[in-house]
């Protein structure tokens, strides 16, 4: 019997978890391997799915045009498993947007004690922006430190929102606890579908010692008075390679926002004062982090 | 519970509410006006007091009647059968053994629930306890906690349960086989995937509603609560119904499982089912869960934590969120009720409670925590000056006393579980319950608890200041109650105007007293005006 891999996404509220979701979601077309998801959310009105994918909605219960479902998980995590464990087909892939208050390692056991399930893995999302506020919550320091303990990939998002030395000291944390855990940044939730699901038992997919192995490459800098041109065609000769490039950087015109995501290069004003904080995160057969350094330095201050 | 007329001999009744109180001479005034007026002597020698409330019950009582009880005490089910208690676990199974001698279809999975071990300390039951009652279909006893299971073997092998090492939702003995006991939710799950029995479905039938309805009645009860229901759309309509049917035995007040939906959305639905609030069906308040239970190590503790040294418990909302819902359903005027066990929970609660009331101030908004089991003075203080309303859970002494004194909170806390005495003495609105099906629904068993507070291990809880008066457990009960759903204008009390909704008690509970509290025979009740006679019940 094939078992149905389970992705738990935990982080506390705000943390980005539905929009990781969402993206996930909207990724599961055939052009990455048609999955089928179904994904049990806590908070439905949350989920913001473009109204063209979705293909009904009745009940706690959303169907996308791609195939795959929706549902709320309500108060009891055990009847919304017994209802999807009852659905047919069975979907290819289940993931649990888990409450900011969960235990992700107590929603792993399902996977523990039902044979049709497999714990594929638990996806942690770390607000970079909130981390010394969270870790340190009278209330629920606890589970945060167990949601950190339990993850098989370390997200941290809202990066931008987070200053140089804050990011780099949550990295250095999060290495030190979690020394064998991928880890990566991540903004508004844009991660490739295949980065995230099938981490653990797909084997066309890298395991998650083969990401860390096979570099899973990070560089982050500061970038001063960069010329968005010339970025821009750094960028487009990475752009294969890249996962997701983000910076609030400052030139000649002013300051802007640079986003890399899903391949596409986006720029917007930014009115505040820009950090120059630059991160670009990509797959093994992007230069390595010594090689960046070279061509991001390169031109730096035109 | 009429503060102008404590005690009376006569009462009248027209068109389903309170004509009038007083003595026979008061009464025959009203006949001028009224027309003439039947003297009815069949309760004359009995006591009538206002009908009980319960205020925290859920309607799944009237799904498990669908089982078998085994339970150590005698219940009686909808139908008026008594189900004696069990004594020893030779007498469950034997009890098991009759039924399923008696069942015409033996493949079936026979399902037992109300078990509890507590009170066999020799041994625990076991797998071929439960093969003796049949090997070749499931036998699942459902233990009255709901956090565990017994299975026969059958069970075991669907499940698989050699082949699993994690013993976190399977028992084992001290060589490492499997006992039979399936732990916990996911000891639950296990069970229910492997056989495909859903045990626990939510079930709002009109079957299930009657059977709570009579399960309660019996006990007294002429008003009692659906504490949670996700109430989908549509199932209000089955639900009215039911309830409103002339010969339905009692009032419901249904609270809506606040977190199914977002704030804003659960404001929205709130108000499309108060819109249909009948005389006897009731959508008033919304129910959050914040934390999880004390004996089952969920509850959310202040530090020092568990006596035992077991880790905190669970949140089962953001405080945050919990914090959203309440400034919403506060702005809105919808009454919120929290459940709140650990002491950690309640402070956290009432923080978000001050805060929604800063933002949208609302006099007697009554919102009122539940359970809120280990509240110490200071939080009944601030309750008080918040306008926060409790209703504990005063079983718990009984059912779980010893294990809070020897396990989770040890002797010192264990004196303030439940503190009822507490509440009163700082001016919290009080009311208590059972909590069914979780422990028995009774009131004058929950009344007997609060004013005893006598655990099933016969040990006191507490040095005196905790323990309520009879008078004032039987205020809890009924006005109490009544005032934490808004509902004491209508009933709680016998009185000119109010519905006729009464408790026929074989004696007055005043003159028993405290001992014999819950010995008191119910011979009836009458609600609406409408007489529901006990069967067999002399008292
Ligand atoms: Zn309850």
């Amino acid at each position: 019997m094939p078992q149905i891999p389970l992705t738990i996404i935990s982080g506390f509220l705000g943390t980005g978890k539905t929009s990781l979701l969402t993206h996930l979601l909207t990724q599961a077309g055939p052009e990455n391997g048609g999955r089928r998801i179904t994904a049990m959310v806590n908070d439905f009105g949350a989920l913001n799915i473009d109204a063209e994918l979705i293909a009904a909605k009745h009940g706690n219960q959303i169907s996308l045009a791609n195939g795959c479902v929706c549902c709320s998980i309500g108060d009891d995590l055990m009847r919304s498993f017994m209802e999807v464990m009852q659905q047919t087909p069975l979907p290819d892939h289940i993931i649990i947007e888990a409450s900011g208050v969960a235990e992700p390692s107590r929603i792993a056991g399902f996977a523990a004690v039902d044979r049709q399930l497999r714990l594929d893995s638990i996806v942690t999302l770390v607000d970079a922006s909130a981390h010394n506020v969270h870790s340190k919550d009278p209330y629920l320091a606890d589970n945060y430190a167990k949601q950190i303990e339990a993850a098989h990939l370390l997200l941290i998002s809202k990066p931008d929102l987070a200053d140089a030395a804050t990011l780099e000291n949550l990295e250095k944390e999060l290495a030190t606890q979690k020394p064998d855990v991928p880890m990566a940044q991540v903004t508004h939730g844009a991660l490739p579908i295949n980065l995230v699901l099938g981490l653990n038992g797909d084997h066309e997919i890298p395991q998650p010692q083969e990401i860390i192995d096979h570099g899973f490459v990070q560089w982050a800098g500061h970038l001063n008075d960069m010329p968005r041109a010339a970025l821009i065609a750094k960028l487009e000769k990475l752009r294969p390679h890249v996962l997701r490039a983000k910076g609030v950087l400052q030139d000649g015109e002013g300051g802007y926002v640079l986003h890399l995501a899903g391949g596409l290069i986006t720029t917007a004003p930014y009115a505040g004062e820009a950090s120059g904080h630059f991160v670009i995160i990509g797959k093994p057969q992007m230069p390595d982090a010594a090689a960046l350094e070279r061509i991001f330095r390169q031109n730096e201050a035109a | 519970m009429n503060p102008h007329l404590p005690h009376a001999t006569h009462i009248a009744v027209r068109d389903g509410h309170i004509l009038g109180v007083g003595t026979a001479d008061d009464i025959d005034g009203w006949q001028e006006a009224w027309g003439p007026l039947t003297l009815n002597t069949d309760f004359a020698e009995r006591s009538l007091l206002p009908g009980f409330i319960e205020g925290h019950s859920h309607m799944m009582e009237g799904m498990f009647w669908d089982y078998h009880y085994v339970g150590y005490y005698d219940r009686e089910g909808p139908d008026g059968t008594v189900w004696p208690g069990l004594k020893s676990i030779d007498e469950v199974v034997g009890k098991l053994k009759e039924i399923q001698a008696a069942r015409k279809d033996k493949d079936t999975p026979l399902i037992a629930w109300g078990f509890d071990p507590i009170y066999f300390t020799d041994r625990r039951m076991n797998a071929a306890d439960l093969d003796s009652v049949a090997t070749n279909c499931s036998v699942i006893v459902l233990h009255a906690s709901l956090h565990i299971l017994n299975a026969n073997n059958f069970v075991m092998e669907a499940a698989d349960v050699k082949s699993s090492d994690n013993s976190e939702f399977i028992r084992r003995d001290e060589s490492g086989q499997a006992t039979g006991e399936f732990l916990g939710q996911l000891g639950y799950y296990m069970a229910m995937r492997t056989t495909g029995i859903n045990l626990l479905a939510i079930a709002s039938s009109p079957e299930t509603l009657v059977n709570f309805a009579n399960v309660a009645r019996q006990t007294g009860v002429t008003t009692a609560t659906d504490l949670v229901n996700p109430i989908p759309a549509g199932s209000e309509h089955a639900m009215r119904e039911a309830v409103d049917a002339e010969d339905f035995p009692m009032r419901l007040v249904v609270a809506f499982q606040g977190n199914t939906m977002e704030p804003t959305e659960g404001v929205a639905r709130m108000q499309e089912l108060q819109a249909s609030n009948s005389d006897k069906l009731r959508f008033s308040l919304v129910k959050m869960v914040a934390d999880g239970s004390i004996q089952g190590f969920s509850a959310r503790l202040k530090w020092p934590h568990y006596y035992n040294g077991a880790p905190n418990g669970l949140w089962y909302i953001e405080p945050e969120r919990l914090g959203d819902y309440l400034k919403a359903f506060t702005e809105a005027g919808i009454q919120v009720h929290v459940h709140t066990n650990g002491d950690e929970c309640t402070e956290v609660a009432l923080d978000k409670i001050e805060e929604a009331l800063r933002a949208h101030p609302w006099p007697d908004h009554r919102h009122t925590l539940q359970h809120c089991q280990m509240a110490t003075r200071a939080h009944f203080k601030r309750m008080k000056a918040l306008g926060v309303g409790v209703n504990l859970f005063s079983n718990h002494l009984y059912y779980w006393g010893d294990a809070h004194i020897n396990i989770t909170m040890g002797p010192e806390r264990a004196a303030r579980l439940d503190d009822a005495g507490g509440a009163l003495a700082e001016g919290v609105p009080l009311a208590i319950h059972s909590d069914a099906p979780v422990t028995a629904l009774a009131p004058l068993f929950t009344a007997w608890c609060a004013v005893n507070r006598l655990s099933s291990g016969g040990v006191t809880l507490g040095n005196g200041t905790q323990n309520i008066s009879v008078k004032e457990a039987l205020y809890a009960i009924t006005m109490g109650a009544a005032y934490s759903l808004k509902m004491e204008n209508e009933i709680g009390s016998l009185e000119a105007g109010k519905r006729a909704d009464i408790a026929i008690l074989a004696e007055d509970p005043i003159d028993v007293g405290a001992e014999g509290l819950k010995d008191i025979s119910v011979i009836g009740t009458m609600v609406g005006g409408h007489v529901h006679l006990n069967q067999g019940r002399e008292g």
